[in-house]
């Protein structure tokens, strides 16, 4: 167990320099490049050469990835040129920390919700309520979050006035109770964003826990627990749902992966300073260092995310528990 | 099956709990939301407030307070910047030799008096014995000459540099890295430097007043050269005390300014938050735009924000670009066709609400040279298919043009967008240019990025674009965009006629003389259509009635101390 970890720890940096390269690549043939972008109206192409050469982005693809490279092991990301002064690193951090709280709690609602809603449509197997259920997860699921956000934002924002349009004010808002108590609440500019970033996950998590729990509920061993004459809610509690659990760990990394994705857009439509817009207004203005550096962020959190699951999985069910024969 | 039944009822059961809690839950959060802004009142959102000085309640914005949404700077380094939203910050913190005044004069900053020689190749500034620094440094020549040599270095490699100092003899060599020093730039003694021009240019004052000539302290500089931005040491009316990125920058007013102290003692920009007019109407900003989506309720005389609201003409221009090295655009008769053939008058009052002004030129209006009558050609079908009958193209069946050397050509107009959707006005001038000469224009879309590259490769055929000025001389777009040896003039035009009205105003001692020789070439350039002139935008802005002497000029200049907040 040990070992297995170690070596796919191991595999982090060969999967790094993998994902960097290509990134570095793809984004050097791409038209355009930071210092056109930054130069604005004043396009002498004398001017912008020396510029470059001084930025290091003159010679080979290979070079300056070398270069880079060479840099970003010392712990030094580059500079933005979207942001001068400053150190990518230190543009990141705030805006990682705004993306990672908002993408934990979405985390926690798809699966706080999707497991109750799956096992509830599962248990309504053969009633309306199931094929409902099944039917508004399915017209969900086929929502792009892109679409998602214009209507509520409307509904919300415009006719009822109730919420911000955008922006981002903190994770916690402070209601006060007659002026004197203050009690922490989340932050209405959450809401919306929280709805478009969940929702792919939640419907996917609901509809696999009801297929599971369907599967499980086949199994000889619930026919024998109903057979000996257990309640249906410790046949549902005590054998459905553990074991229906199992296939819902593994897609914890597909559930994180789209809330990532999601966030590139719910991000940059809500203007919300966190990492996927920041991403975004990078590759528009083709600001290399900043690109590369949220692909590392991004590239290491898929790998280590999808390590945790591994390992979670082998935990929950020891048959698959890996390399467990060998000791 | 009855205990199944009985399960299910159960589970509906929680889940309709839920339901209830979970919305009961949210309308009260909603509440709450709603009670904390309102109890927040002019304190800003409570993100900023958590952190730094709390001003709990309306003490601190009772008098002096200025709150305006902004972002944050790309830098606050005056020797690289080259967007406006940067230069906003700068003017206010740092200064030069020249600035502009709200009348768009330019008259000395640092400088106390200029010389300029016979030949109008040399200038001699004193500099005045009241101008200091904000840690209370006098501003010395030496400090100029570091700062002009600062800006033209190899190492900062500033994309402006050259476009804004090039004119001074050496700046070029430096930036190149064939010289040391800047030889046009002399300290001939403490207080007096002397600058030498390539040719007699009488906009170099004018340019002088850009961030990339404005003066830097050399000891804060080299002290911190990674971070000094963050808290620069500048001359200008305000200084910067504190920066927090993505959330606030806070000015405050450098009581001691040469020009004269402003008025409001701190200038508080919220760089992050949502809709600014919602915040506006929160009295959460004292100024907030006015996007096309409100700009009916601005101009209805019943709604309160109707008193508040102004326009304030800006030096921008937007228009339509033809390549006239590329077919069938070589053919000046085909440009004048397309440009007789949209109606950008009723365009832009249906798409734009007449927030866009048509344009009546190139100049802009408050420029020098601008004049109101539209020397721009009028919607005329009649004339346009003249000028296509008279040009030696054919239309073909399918809406193609057929050269004289046998080849039919696409007409695509390139324009900069995400490709959901053309620009609304793009989609109506296309319709025009088919029904009235029944050519079919295709748009492609391209993002920014893409697009710069493509037109500095002289890759687009047509293309949408526009034109900021950077200082109020006719020279910052007629000779930067249409004299045929121009970096800028990115549609390949040349008219040697107009060359020559150019190069003689860029030496013309004569101002009123000089500005007749920008507006024939100006004539010229709109004659053979090298561009269709689209519009002038205004900027459209509500501004709180605590608020006095809020303008908005058409470029950036220093503004804040001529503000007034009565708190």
């Amino acid at each position: 167990m040990g070992a297995y970890i170690i070596r796919r720890v191991l595999w982090l940096p060969v999967v790094l320099l993998i994902v960097t390269f290509l990134t570095f690549t793809i984004a050097r043939f791409g038209p355009g490049d930071p210092v056109s972008v930054a130069a604005g109206q004043f396009r002498d192409p004398a001017v912008l050469e020396r510029v470059r050469a001084e930025r290091g982005l003159d010679g080979s693809v290979v070079e300056q990835y070398g270069r880079w490279l060479r840099d970003a092991l010392r712990g030094d990301f580059g500079e933005s040129f979207q942001q001068q002064g400053f150190t990518v690193t230190e543009l990141i951090l705030p805006r990682m920390w705004v993306s990672a709280q908002m993408g934990f709690i979405a985390l926690v609602l798809v699966f706080g919700l999707g497991i109750p809603f799956g096992l509830l449509a599962a248990r309504a197997n053969g009633t309306w309520v199931d094929p409902l259920i099944i039917g508004t997860l399915l017209f969900m699921r086929a929502i792009p979050v892109l679409v998602v956000i214009p209507p509520l934002v409307w509904l919300f924002a415009v006719q009822f006035n109730r919420l911000p349009v955008g922006g981002w004010d903190g994770v916690f808002d402070i209601w006060w109770i007659a002026d004197v108590i203050a009690v922490p609440i989340p932050d209405p500019h959450l809401y919306i964003p929280l709805v478009a970033l969940s929702l792919p996950g939640f419907v996917g998590v609901a509809r696999l826990v009801r297929y599971t729990a369907l599967e499980v509920d086949r199994e000889d061993y619930v026919r024998t627990a109903r057979a000996k004459g257990l309640s249906e809610g410790a046949v549902t509690f005590r054998h459905v749902l553990p074991n229906s659990l199992l296939p819902v760990v593994t897609v914890v990394g597909f559930a994180l992966a789209s809330i990532i994705e999601g966030a590139f857009f719910v991000e940059t439509l809500l203007g919300i300073p966190g990492i996927g817009r920041f991403t975004f207004e990078a590759v528009v203005s083709r600001d290399y260092d900043v690109i590369l550096a949220t692909t590392v962020i991004f590239s290491a959190v898929f790998v280590v995310m999808n390590l945790l699951v591994e390992l979670t999985y082998g935990f929950i069910d020891p048959r698959v528990r890996v390399g467990a024969s060998r000791e | 099956m009855s205990g199944q039944n009985r399960l299910l009822a159960i589970m509906l059961g929680v889940l309709a709990a839920l339901v209830l809690v979970v919305g009961g839950l949210s309308a009260v959060l909603l509440l709450g939301g709603e009670g904390g802004n309102s109890d927040d009142g002019d304190g800003g959102p409570t993100g900023v407030s958590s952190g730094g000085e709390d001003n709990g309640g309306d003490g601190a914005s009772a008098s002096g307070r200025l709150r305006l949404a902004s972002t944050d700077p790309v830098t606050l380094d005056p020797h690289v910047a080259g967007d406006a939203g940067s230069a906003e910050y700068i003017v206010e913190i740092f200064g030069g030799l020249m600035t502009i005044t709200p009348d768009l004069e330019i008259v000395p900053d640092l400088a106390d008096s200029i010389e300029v020689s016979e030949d109008g190749m040399q200038y001699t500034f004193t500099l005045r014995e009241d101008a200091f620094f904000h840690t209370g440094r006098r501003v010395s020549a030496q400090d100029v000459k570091y700062s002009i040599e600062r800006a033209a270095s190899q190492e900062l490699s500033s994309p402006v540099a050259v476009a804004y100092l090039g004119d001074i003899v050496g700046v070029r060599e430096k930036f190149f890295g064939l010289a040391e020093q800047v030889e046009g730039v002399e300290v001939i003694d403490d207080r007096t430097v002397r600058f030498t021009l390539d040719a007699p240019k009488p906009y170099f004052l004018a340019k002088l007043t850009y961030p990339t000539a404005f003066v830097v302290d050399q000891q804060q500089i080299e002290a911190n050269p990674q971070n000094w931005t963050r808290r620069p040491n500048g001359t200008g009316p305000y200084e910067l005390s504190e920066w927090r990125l993505n959330e606030r920058i806070v000015l405050e007013a450098n009581e001691d300014y040469h020009l004269g102290a402003p008025n409001v003692q701190e200038v508080l920009y919220l760089l992050s938050g949502g809709s600014a007019l919602t915040r506006f109407e929160n009295d959460e900003l004292d100024v907030s735009f006015i996007t096309v989506n409100d700009i009916d309720r601005a101009r209805d005389p019943n709604s309160d924000l109707n008193p508040l609201y102004s326009t304030w003409p800006q030096f921008t221009i937007s228009y339509i670009a033809f390549n006239t090295n590329v077919p069938p655009f070589e053919d000046a008769d085909v440009r004048r066709a397309l440009a007789q053939s949209i109606d950008r008058r009723r365009v832009s009052e249906v798409t734009f609400n007449s927030m866009l002004v048509p344009a009546t030129g190139v100049l802009a209006p408050q420029l020098p040279g601008y004049t109101p009558d539209d020397k721009t050609f009028q919607f005329d079908p009649e004339a346009a298919r003249a000028s296509l009958e008279a040009s030696s193209y054919e239309v073909t069946e399918d809406g193609r043009l057929l050269g004289p050397d046998g080849n039919t050509y696409n007409i695509t107009v390139t324009e900069v967008g995400g490709g959901a959707e053309a620009r609304i006005d793009t989609q109506a001038f296309l319709e025009q240019w088919r029904t009235e000469l029944g050519i079919n224009v295709e748009i492609r879309q391209t993002d920014f990025a893409t697009f710069l590259a493509d037109q500095d490769a002289g890759r687009l055929q047509m293309f949408n674009a526009g034109w900021i000025m950077d200082y109020p001389d006719p020279e910052s777009i007629l000779d930067l965009k249409f004299h045929s040896e121009s970096n800028l003039n990115d549609i390949e035009y040349t008219n040697e006629e107009v060359n020559g009205l150019l190069e003689a105003a860029r030496v013309e001692q004569d101002p009123e003389r000089r500005i007749q020789l920008y507006q024939e070439a100006e004539a010229l350039i709109i004659q053979d259509a090298a561009w269709i002139p689209l519009y002038f935008s205004d900027s459209h802005v509500v501004v709180n009635p605590a608020v006095e002497g809020w303008f908005e000029p058409p470029i950036v200049i220093p503004r804040l101390r001529f503000v007034e907040v009565n708190r």
